[in-house]
């Protein structure tokens, strides 16, 4: 059976330096993939392939079989790590700009603003938002048109613990609806309740993959997600210093 | 399942079903060539609108359209001083009083306005999420371009039709053909600029970089390009096309003007400069800069210039598709 999303010897180079290196994983319909790594591991730069600001050099990335073009990515949500939008235009503008370009109508703006709860503020300035308040008119931007897969880098960043607390719920009820989630996290305590699946990029090479509990069962002695990245990228560190 | 959302944002419940009206609906081909189609000329519209509505809330339309009647306006009325007379000149000498402020003037709006076009919206990342929204690069050029386009052409429109009517009442003048040739040729000129700048915007990874480079291809085109051609031509002891380079470029920027006034006052004694372009092999070498066959076409009747419609369709053409073409081969290979 054809894979949701296969991600197939994906590789980019930046100089000599290669942000990912052949890089092999698939994702079902309804998947919630963590994809953690420390910071230069290149999981934005495969965000970045999927949502087509950046080039592959080798390899592909096929959705339901066939390549991605920009009629698919429709039906995708993105929210960036540094929330950018229209400083000069209100939350209100910002989200129906990107909502037009979809398609979506003023009505679904107003439901997605209402649910992050940016209602209230819908006519002020972008410019003159709060991270946490960015990063909520981020997130009602993705969701706008019930988006079939939701790409989240570093969502968690920086938020309070009741906006955090509000994102993974929004998290969940649409992963509950049906959509499939790629999440790249630091934050690996706020991740673990909503993956089901992992996969560990180390200087741009995949270091691990699989389910949660496919990994839990591989590192008994792990008593969380966190402890099992930390095994992981010891042991791949020692490796590398024997090699 | 439907969604259900309570009055505090939290939804019960959201349904699994395709959202109405927008996918998951089985259709023909066809349907879905018309559908796609119609996707591709409503993101178009909706950046070009962005683009337009940006500028406007800038100040820069209404600005412009200022300028352009505070322009028109004191060119009409004190166009001749350079000869002694003062007051409103019908069409045909505010045309020739216009001409150098229009071929300084409209390519440097272009440029300015072209610069910014990408280069600001990839240094402030909001390009990530239009694309990340389903838009293609094309269509996010293009779409750019078309805004480009709307925010020069209204204030130069409005600022022409406005000082046109006024001229019109005033002078008591009705030949009003060669200063609407002058409004379309000028705005023609600005796009072809506009697409220069959007090119240049591709190319650079800063503002800054863009604005420099903008007002060095500024300078090129409007200053240095005539007195090189000028040189080349003397160099190369061409006098009969050196004579004609000095007529149509103004190479020299010193009361060309009032040469040109003077030349419609008194045609009869300026026969030597007609005869030279009557035999002109096809101008062909104005396709190399827009800025000179700009103000070709827009020279007096008097003067006896006839620039071949080749000539300019091709350089029409040709500097619209150029940086297009350029500014589409390098956002297609641009990391953002």
């Amino acid at each position: 059976m054809t894979p949701y999303l296969q991600i197939s010897g994906l590789t980019k180079c930046y100089g000599a330096n290669h942000a990912l290196d052949g890089i092999e994983l698939s994702v079902e319909t309804g998947d919630v993939l963590a994809l953690l790594g420390p910071n230069g591991a290149g999981k934005s730069t495969l965000f970045g392939c999927l949502l087509g600001f950046t080039r592959p050099a080798q390899g592909e990335l096929r959705l339901n079989g066939s390549a991605i073009t920009a009629a698919e990515r429709l039906n995708f949500g993105y929210v960036a790590e540094r929330v950018a939008v229209y400083p000069q235009r209100t939350v209100r503008e910002n989200a129906q700009f990107f909502a037009e370009l979809k398609g979506y109508s003023d009505s679904e703006v107003q439901r997605q603003l209402t649910r992050v709860g940016l209602c209230s503020v819908q006519e002020r300035l972008a410019r003159a938002l709060s991270k946490g308040m960015l990063q909520r008119l981020g997130l009602a931007i993705a969701l706008c048109g019930r988006p079939e897969l939701l790409v989240l880098d570093e969502p968690f960043n920086g938020l309070d613990p009741a906006l955090l607390e509000t994102l993974q719920e929004i998290m969940r009820e649409e992963n509950e609806r049906g959509a499939t989630l790629l999440i790249s996290t630091h934050t690996m305590s706020a991740v673990e309740p909503l993956a089901t699946h992992v996969a560990i990029l180390l200087q741009g090479r995949l270091a691990s993959s699989g389910t949660l509990a496919q990994l839990k069962a591989e590192h008994p002695a792990a008593d969380s997600l966190e402890d099992i990245y930390h095994r992981i990228a010891r042991a791949k560190h020692s490796a590398e210093v024997l090699v | 399942m439907k969604a259900e959302i309570i009055a505090n944002g939290s939804v019960h419940a959201v349904s699994a079903e395709p959202h109405p009206g927008t996918r998951g609906v089985e259709r023909t081909p066809a349907l879905k060539r018309w559908r796609h189609a119609l996707g591709l000329l409503r993101q178009t519209r909706i950046i070009a609108a962005k683009e337009f509505s940006d500028r406007f809330r800038s100040g820069w339309v209404v600005a412009c359209v200022l300028v352009w009647l505070g322009a028109i306006g004191l060119t009409s009325f004190l166009g001749l001083i350079q000869v002694g007379r003062i007051g409103v000149q019908g069409y045909e000498r505010t045309v020739i009083s216009l001409l150098n402020l229009v071929q300084y003037l409209v390519p440097l709006l272009g440029l300015l306005l072209g610069h910014d076009l990408m280069v600001s919206e990839n240094e402030e990342r909001t390009l990530r999420l239009v694309l990340a929204g389903g838009v293609s690069r094309a269509r996010l050029l293009f779409g750019k371009f078309i805004g480009g386009v709307l925010t020069l052409a209204v204030p130069l429109v409005l600022g022409f039709v406005i000082a046109g009517t006024a001229i019109g009442f005033a002078a008591r003048d009705n030949a009003i053909s060669p200063f609407l040739h002058l409004a379309i040729s000028g705005l023609i000129l600005g796009v072809i600029f506009l697409g220069t700048g959007l090119a240049i915007s591709t190319l650079s990874r800063t503002r800054v970089q863009a604005l420099v480079a903008a007002l060095l291809v500024w300078c090129f085109v409007v200053f240095v390009f005539d007195l090189v051609a000028l040189g080349i031509t003397l160099s190369a002891r061409a006098p009969a096309a050196a004579e004609e380079i000095d007529l149509l470029c103004d190479t020299t920027h010193v009361n060309a003007a009032a040469d040109i006034h003077a030349t419609f006052d008194n045609a009869g004694e300026t026969a030597h400069l007609a005869a030279v372009p009557q035999n002109p092999p096809s101008l062909g070498w104005l396709a190399l800069n827009p800025v000179d066959l700009f103000r070709a076409v827009n020279l007096p009747a008097q003067l006896g210039v006839h620039v071949p419609a080749t000539t300019i369709f091709s350089t029409v053409f040709l500097w619209l598709a150029l940086p297009f073409a350029l500014s589409f081969w390098r956002f297609h290979r641009t990391d953002l």
